[in-house]
């Protein structure tokens, strides 16, 4: 049994890995925090190097770019707002609070090592519980995969902290526009007005881009504020204090749990598993009104949740061959390559790789942590260049970024319209986030519903019948009702202190 | 913000009957027994419309206990439609004359409006960033970026 495990991990040691995993870590911390690179774009770019390198080097180059594009993504999310991933999205949250607060090293710091914690967690269920997580995560059907969608988007309320309705209305707004382009299951054009462009639909990079970044340049345009915080000559500390990650152990913990359990569950996606966590955090959270203005587990629980994505998501695709997302089917792809069928032989036929999978991917998470770390004192640097020089690098980075998503400028229109929404949204008190989940979210939870309901005839009890659903359903409706409920209670302990708003 | 409440309410409810319109002309294409094209939207709008009424109930009734600076000032209004012109415009000029030759002059436009003057520094940014997005997306990932018609 140890035999191939260490010949596994002398041969991830040989220098070619390991300058694989370094370079492979290097290019996905560009991808991931440059707003339009996607992590997939970069795994495509890749995959060709590999046709001739051996299957570890190749999984260990692959590996190492998919552990740092989630971490690059939370780089720009908290320095400037602008999350290079979807799965950074609730990074941005906390994490430019911090930046605003000058404490844009400790939030780094915070999320680097909350990654490399989600990761290695990832890991340790990966190389010790896959066959059962495989197991659970196949029992994921429609009906399932729709009640997950459901639990995710009623994280909605509790965004709405000025005015729930608001934040509904946004989601609902938010799911209105994802109904643009063809119909999911029949291919219906619906709301396409002619254009070919909204035929293949909203996409929803440009959208995150535009709710995120251009509100920021109008305000800097205008001169209202300095929008990017400016950063002293001296950098104060990068690592957490010790006791600053005890404290956030739970926090991590949690992320991690979450972070690997819907991973694992194919077609469920990072982004769920980020709000879940950044939702479950604040809710079990001592500091819980502290959350979205800049705390440190507010940075931890989604950044310790999209790296053990990573590890989840390996799962069903090492022990059963099936990918769970566009990254995992890359890598299917590049072992497919490589000769080697992912599935229940693989553990079987060819025991060594898999281990050198495992260890690769330990070290892709530990090269992760060292380079970033040692880094982040470059990346902090970017707020120190002047805000007439950043902002309009930032602006034509997101023209091109959106761009070169499908190499269209309806992309690049879109990501404007977004922008301009989001302006007004936020001076009329409409939160973004719940918009950008509903944008995320919605097409699965379409997707998912209707086909849930071909599957039961139209028998809606379906969502009743399968025990999993039935459990994601009742807590959906906990978290839709208890922001309503502890809302009201606030409310009226306010009425009997004073009266908090009179009708004028 | 009351009296924005109630207009707020009031276009979402207008938004929701153009929807709807757009909603029930929608093409009849589905299964027999299943769902068609047009169930989401009309659960969508449903919800709109009751989140709509919501709101407008909520601040006639109980007012809004909201703080927000609601009113776009005379800068702000033209921060934006500048920056919604100099985008369209540097769209379509780069679909004519190539991201090399318009991306610096797009971003001295943007960083004489932002308030850099300093002119040394403006040329050698334009330049120096043009180029390196040209290096990383087209050279490095083998992005295409427009090269404009007469090029």
């Amino acid at each position: 049994m140890s035999g191939p495990i260490f010949s596994a991990l002398f041969d991830v040691l040989q220098y070619q890995n390991i300058f694989a995993v370094m370079f492979g870590v290097i290019f996905g911390l560009f991808i991931g925090s440059t707003p339009g690179l996607t992590i997939s774009l970069g795994m495509v770019l890749l995959l060709p190097l590999t046709f001739k390198m051996p299957a570890v080097t190749a999984v260990c180059l692959l590996l190492g770019l998919y552990a740092s594009g989630m971490t690059g993504g939370s780089i720009s999310a908290i320095l400037l707002n602008i999350p290079g991933t979807p799965s950074a999205s609730a990074t941005a949250i906390d994490g430019y609070a911090m930046t605003q607060k000058g404490k844009a090293g400790p939030a780094l710091g915070t999320a680097v090592v909350s990654s490399f914690f989600g990761g290695i967690f990832g890991l340790v269920c990966l190389s010790l519980a896959s066959p059962l997580i495989a197991k659970v995560a196949l029992r994921f059907g429609a009906p399932e995969l729709f009640a997950l969608v459901l639990m995710g988007l009623t994280l909605i309320c509790s965004f709405g902290q000025a005015s729930i309705i608001k934040a509904l209305i946004s989601g609902v707004l938010g799911l209105i526009i994802m109904t643009a382009g063809l119909d999911p299951m029949m291919g219906t054009p619906r709301f396409t007005f002619g254009s070919v462009d909204l035929q293949a639909g909203i996409s929803f990079l440009p959208a995150m881009i535009g709710l995120f970044a251009i509100p920021q340049i109008i305000l800097g345009l205008s001169n209202k504020i300095r929008v990017i915080p400016a950063y002293g000559s001296r950098i104060e500390r990068i690592l957490p204090r010790f006791r600053d990650l005890v404290k956030l152990l739970k926090t991590m913990l949690i992320g991690a749990g979450i972070g690997t359990g819907i991973g694992a569950i194919p077609g469920a996606g990072g982004p769920i598993a980020v709000f879940l966590s950044y939702d479950y955090a604040r809710k079990t959270s001592r500091n819980s009104r502290e959350f979205g203005s800049g705390t440190l587990e507010g940075v931890a629980a989604p950044e310790s949740a999209n790296n053990a994505v990573a590890g989840g998501a390996l799962i069903p695709m090492l022990t059963l061959g099936i990918p769970g997302d566009p990254i995992t089917a890359i890598l299917l792809g590049a072992l497919i390559i490589q000769g080697l069928i992912p599935g229940p032989m693989l553990f079987i036929q060819s025991a060594q790789f898999v281990y050198s999978v495992f260890w690769a991917f330990l070290l892709a998470n530990l090269m992760n942590l060292c380079l970033t770390l040692s880094t982040i004192r470059l990346w902090v640097g970017v707020l120190k260049v002047p805000q007439r020089i950043l902002l309009p690098i930032i602006l034509t980075l997101c023209v091109v970024g959106t761009f070169a998503l499908r190499n269209t400028f309806f992309d690049t229109g879109v990501m404007l319209c977004f922008g301009l929404l989001a302006y007004a949204m936020k001076k009329y008190g409409f939160p973004v986030v719940p918009m950008l989940l509903a944008i995320i979210l919605g097409p699965q939870l379409e997707e998912h519903l209707r086909m849930s309901l071909i599957i039961a005839q139209g028998d809606p009890m379906i969502f009743v019948k399968h025990p999993i659903s039935l459990v994601f359903i009742l807590i959906a409706v906990g978290s839709f009702v208890s922001p309503l409920i502890r809302r009201r209670k606030k409310v009226s302990v306010d009425d009997d202190e004073c009266r908090i708003d009179t009708p004028r | 913000m009351r009296v924005v409440n109630i207009i707020l309410g009031l276009t979402l409810i207008l938004f929701g009957g153009f929807y709807s319109y757009l909603t029930l002309h929608l093409p009849d294409r589905n299964l027999p027994n299943t769902l068609g094209s047009a169930f989401m939207p009309w659960v969508l709008v449903t919800c709109l419309y009751i989140l709509s009424a919501l709101l407008l109930l909520q601040t006639i009734y109980r007012g809004s206990a909201e703080s927000c600076d609601y009113v776009i000032s005379k800068k702000e209004g033209s921060s934006i439609l500048f920056l919604v012109v100099l985008v369209i415009v540097y769209i379509k000029a780069m679909a004519y004359f190539g991201f090399l030759l318009v991306t610096p002059i797009f971003l001295i436009i943007l960083m004489l409006s932002i308030g850099a003057r300093k002119w040394k520094e403006v040329l050698l940014t334009s330049t120096l960033v043009t180029f390196g997005i040209y290096l990383f997306f087209q050279k490095v990932f083998q992005i295409i970026l427009p090269a404009g018609k007469f090029f």
